[in-house]
């Protein structure tokens, strides 16, 4: 019975698609309401953002918005129950690791034909479009994104004569003189509960996360120059002692808020972060600078290039109208004003060549580690389910606290990424 | 007639406990400090984590947890902001309406079921008090979907009425096994007289049985009113606009994907503390009504 | 009528009952029993798979070294530890006078009132490996030479989860013992402090038996909730994944299976952990009934 429904539904929203290009489009969504989910805490004045974006967006197809802000902490639930439910919205924001998901789900509606009619398709920005594609369909539109690069106490730094590191070696010894010059302050966290902090160090060593080989995925987590690499990361802490027993299980909050406790000296955190930061502790305002994760001799270790995608759902019944939406969004001025807010870069491939070309010293770091050497995790339909059981955290976590060796630790996570991407 | 019974109070020969009525007697003194030592103790281990929670509250620097037992920085920011910006007056509002309605609802609902179960022998009983009890076992996680889909086909999503019979539903269980112990301690002979002077069924449980099973009752309603203010996975889950929103779900919104903002967490907490131990004094005065039912089993 | 009047008095709650709980509980049976993920839930189609979600559970070896001794191990420190505790405060609350028992209970009311979220998350900040009090007067007082992370272990994680589960727990048991004590006979209780009855022993022969099918309640239930215990221990660092000897029911069911959409396998665990919950009830209330006559 639900089946039925359902297909009946699908063919109607083909039928009002089909006349609505028959009309060439046109703004006669009068009475129309148009609901979306925005993930809440992105942007911190979003009430007033949106305030102005309904007034335009009524203004140009006379449609009402009604815009739903959604908290992360439960935000996946909310998703899955509502499609149990049929009670989705029309248009909502997805991270950019569960538009593949719920896309695989049958759950989105795909967008190529609007964004090759509305001539984006090469000006969005290539990891999200990566992340947000699947068997060659783009479901979510790129709509902000950020990287993650070195965050540090720029006083300190001055105060001890240190400058920037370049490479591994040049980390470990500001590390090792922080730590002589600053002992109340750990010098840089190496955080037991955060795989996207680890990262940069494994592909930076040349390794992959995972490959495929004709059907078949194999991850590089146990290859020599994986094992260098996250040898070299958990040797900061376990050999140097350059991060604190705490950090052993520490997650990227934690880090943020012993940043802002001003226990940290260095410690890698997103772009986002910055405005967050600062209002937490406004003492730190102009005492703080960022550097893109160094490669092992020189140039940069690619950090992960992750954001958020506006998706249409596929039981929406406006599928003309929100994309409207969608692209006032994502392009042009209002994706740009977004960005700024935020402290992340646009989606747009040409908006973020723009941004990329700031002064501000908090976000040149980011742009040129998002530009130089941002990347992706192995677009994969299991990598969802290697980040939901943490295989790489639990790698991490098990080395710092002394549970088991390197090469134990990294052949251990190896398997699991191999089981859970080929499907056991 | 304060007998000591404090657990750690040594027994002592007839001889000594006698007279009782010898004003401070050596052992009397030595209960004594032991109450005194217990209840510090127990407040210390009760009240220290809430301090460290309304201490925060207070503080403006309550980012990443606090590190002194003193607000570093004392301001009501964080409460006014919580308030006010963050809609916490109107989930406290909401909140209210769906857990006293939820603590009516279960509190009758079950005080009947009890009776049923305490008073009457009937073919399934057990079975039905084993079923009451299995639906508290499943894990909650597994029930979000299909309740959902329950919810949704009774056509109650965005309304209090369906967070509230949810409530209902899980509470019920404990407050049925609660009461029915409470029936059950209730002389028969109680109820009988009451038909001898005359009353119906629903005079006696008026004037009898109610007033006895009290103290059981305030238990029952203090954990319905705790189910239904604390629980949020329903509440976020079932309701589509803020203004339906509850504070367990308005604290959420704190958490965020990056960062949590600690001072407004402590601020909503001691917030959604405040509510539950006014409902508590409220209610606590008919616990020591129960000390009549004590009178009339010796 | 005599027959009609208690399924009459039964007959809102098991409505109720029955079709808030007892239907999606079915639904959740019959979930198990699929490979059931979001495609299904998108498509609304069923996908049987007979019985390859329990096969699974049961072939996986960390049901059995890590998960299932962690909840049990857990579920029995930590129901004895709220009972025992909740029981003495109620006692400990009923020789108190008027004034003092109110102060007292309202004060045990607040850790029960707290959001369990932030009671955990005050709990995390007092054993901070780095900066937390504990660690701290550990290392004032010289027993601890340098910072030590209480939650990498799996012994000293479970300590804290024990400590903040106590802390929110015997409130309940507290204030239900102590609407049950309050009524106990006085009178028999005065004679048995005549007859030379230690308070011991008063407990034991007079008071427990009249709260027997109090304490049984509180057992049962409390039971029931700390086999399921999820947000404690996921919140806590490396609670939520990155540390697997510390995994319990709960947690190991929603890392491996909510998480990823696989719901039919985390139905499969829900509802073995409501047939092992069964039983031990089962044995409960058979001794419960079988004092009772």
């Amino acid at each position: 019975m639900r089946k039925l429904k359902r297909s009946m539904a699908v063919t109607a929203v083909a039928a009002l698609a089909l006349t609505a290009c028959g009309n060439g489009g046109g703004s006669d969504a009068e009475g129309e309401t148009l609901s979306v989910w925005i993930m809440e805490g992105t942007n911190p004045d979003a009430e007033s953002f949106f305030k102005g974006v309904k007034s335009e967006f009524k203004e140009e197809t006379g449609a009402t918005l009604d815009v739903q802000f959604v908290q992360w902490a439960e935000a996946h639930d909310k998703f899955v129950t509502s499609i149990a439910g049929n009670t989705t919205p029309d248009v909502a924001e997805t991270g950019s690791t569960w538009t593949a998901e719920f896309a695989e789900a049958g759950a989105l509606a795909p967008l190529d034909e609007q964004i090759e009619k509305a001539g984006l398709k090469d000006d969005l920005v290539e990891g999200l479009v990566e992340a947000g594609t699947l068997e060659d369909s783009l479901y979510g539109m790129p709509w902000y994104a950020g990287v993650r690069s070195v965050v540090y106490r720029k006083d300190i730094f001055e105060k001890h004569g240190l400058t920037p590191p370049t490479s591994w070696d040049g980390l470990r010894e500001a590390g090792l003189a922080l730590k002589e010059a600053e002992p109340d302050m750990t010098p840089f966290a190496v955080p037991g509960d955060s795989a996207y902090l680890a990262y940069p160090f494994i592909w930076g060593a040349g390794a992959e996360l995972a490959e495929q080989e004709g059907d078949t995925w194999s991850s590089g987590l146990d290859s020599p120059e994986a094992r260098e690499g996250v040898k070299f990361y958990t040797d900061l802490a376990v050999k140097d002692g350059l991060s604190s027993a705490g950090a052993t299980t520490w997650n990227e909050k934690d880090v943020l808020d012993n940043f802002v406790k001003g226990n940290l000296s260095m410690a890698t955190m997103g772009s986002w972060a910055m405005p967050a930061i600062l209002e937490q502790n406004p003492d730190l305002e102009g005492k703080i600078g960022a550097f893109p994760i160094p490669g092992p001799e020189s140039g940069y270790s690619p950090s992960f290039l992750g954001g958020s995608h506006l998706s249409v759902f596929e039981g929406s019944k406006k599928q003309e109208l929100a994309w409207k939406f969608v692209e006032m969004m994502t392009t042009g001025e209002t994706a740009a004003e977004w960005a700024e807010q935020t402290n992340y870069f646009p989606g747009q491939a040409s908006l973020l060549e723009e941004a990329a070309k700031s002064d501000d010293p908090l976000v040149k770091p980011f742009a040129t580690q998002m530009v130089e050497a941002g990347t992706s995790v192995p677009v994969a339909p299991g990598w969802g389910a290697v980040e939901a059981k943490k295989t790489v955290p639990a790698m991490i976590q098990s080395i710092l606290s002394g549970d088991k060796g390197v090469d134990q630790a990294t052949e251990d996570a190896a398997t699991e990424i191999e089981e859970l991407l080929n499907g056991k | 007639m304060k007998a000591p019974s404090a657990p750690s109070a040594p027994s002592v020969p007839d001889a000594v406990r006698i007279p009782a009525r010898r004003p401070r007697s050596r052992r009397a003194r030595v209960t004594l400090a032991w109450k005194a030592v217990a209840v510090a103790a127990l407040l210390l281990f009760t009240l220290f984590p809430t301090y460290w929670m309304i201490s925060s509250a207070f503080d403006g620097r309550a980012t990443g947890g606090a590190q002194s037992l003193f607000p570093a920085e004392p301001t009501l920011e964080n409460f006014s902001y919580v308030l006010s910006e963050a809609g916490f007056g109107t989930f406290l509002r909401n909140s209210a309406i769906v857990a006293v309605s939820t603590v009516v609802l279960s509190g009758i609902l079950a005080l009947f079921a009890a009776v049923a179960v305490a008073r009457f022998r009937f073919r399934f009983r057990t079975g039905i008090l084993m079923l009451i009890l299995i639906i508290q076992m499943v894990p909650l996680e597994a029930l979000v979907i299909p309740l959902f889909i329950q919810v949704r086909d009774l056509q109650l999503l965005n309304s209090f009425l369906g967070l509230i019979i949810v409530y209902v539903a899980f509470s019920l269980p404990f407050a049925i096994w609660m009461l029915r112990g409470f029936v059950a301690a209730v002389p028969v002979e109680l109820e009988e007289a009451a038909y001898i002077d005359g009353a119906s069924w629903g005079r006696m449980f008026w004037s009898v049985l109610l007033p006895l099973v009290a103290p059981g009752l305030v238990a029952t309603s203090v954990f319905a009113f705790i189910i239904a203010w604390n629980e949020f996975i329903f509440a976020l889950t079932f309701m589509d606009s803020p203004a339906t929103y509850t504070v367990a779900v308005g604290l959420q919104q704190f958490f965020g994907e990056n960062s949590n903002e600690w001072g407004y967490v402590m601020a909503g907490s001691t917030l959604i503390t405040l509510p539950v131990m006014i409902f508590f004094i409220l209610v606590q005065r008919r616990l020591s009504g129960g000390l009549v039912s004590g009178a009339v089993k010796g | 009528m005599a027959t009609a009047r208690p399924w009459l008095l039964l007959a809102p709650a098991l409505a109720v009952l029955a079709v808030l709980l007892l239907w999606p509980l079915a639904r959740v049976v019959l979930i198990s029993f699929q490979d059931y993920g979001l495609r299904e839930i998108v498509s609304g189609r069923s996908n049987y798979i007979g019985l390859a979600n329990y096969a699974e559970v049961f072939a996986d070896p960390a049901l059995w070294t890590v998960v299932l001794p962690n909840t049990v191990g857990f579920a029995v420190a930590a129901v004895g530890g709220t009972v025992i505790l909740g029981t003495l405060v109620a006692l400990l609350l009923a020789s108190l006078d008027r004034l003092w028992r109110t102060i007292v209970s309202s004060a045990v009311m607040v850790a029960w009132a707290m959001p369990a979220v932030t009671g955990t998350y005050v709990w995390i900040w007092i054993f901070d490996a780095d900066r937390g009090i504990v660690s701290q007067f550990l290392q004032g007082t010289g027993l601890l030479d340098e910072p030590h992370n209480w939650f990498t272990d799996r012994w000293s994680f479970y300590a804290v989860v024990l400590v903040n589960i106590i802390h929110h727990g015997f409130p309940f048991v507290a204030i239900t013992v102590l609407a049950g004590l309050l009524g106990v006979s006085k009178e028999m209780l005065e004679a048995a402090t005549v007859d030379g009855a230690g308070a011991v022993r008063r407990f034991f022969s007079i008071t427990f038996p009249t709260l027997r099918p109090v304490f049984a309640v509180v057992v049962i239930l409390s039971t029931i909730w700390d086999f399921k215990v999820f947000a404690q221990i996921y919140l806590q660092p490396g609670g939520s994944g990155s540390n697997r000897s510390v995994f319990n029911l709960g947690v190991w069911s929603y890392v491996e299976s909510f998480a990823q959409n696989r719901y039919g396998f985390g139905s499969a665990i829900a509802v073995l952990l409501t047939v092992l919950l069964l039983a031990i009830s089962v044995v409960y209330v058979r001794t419960l009934f079988k004092e009772e006559k």
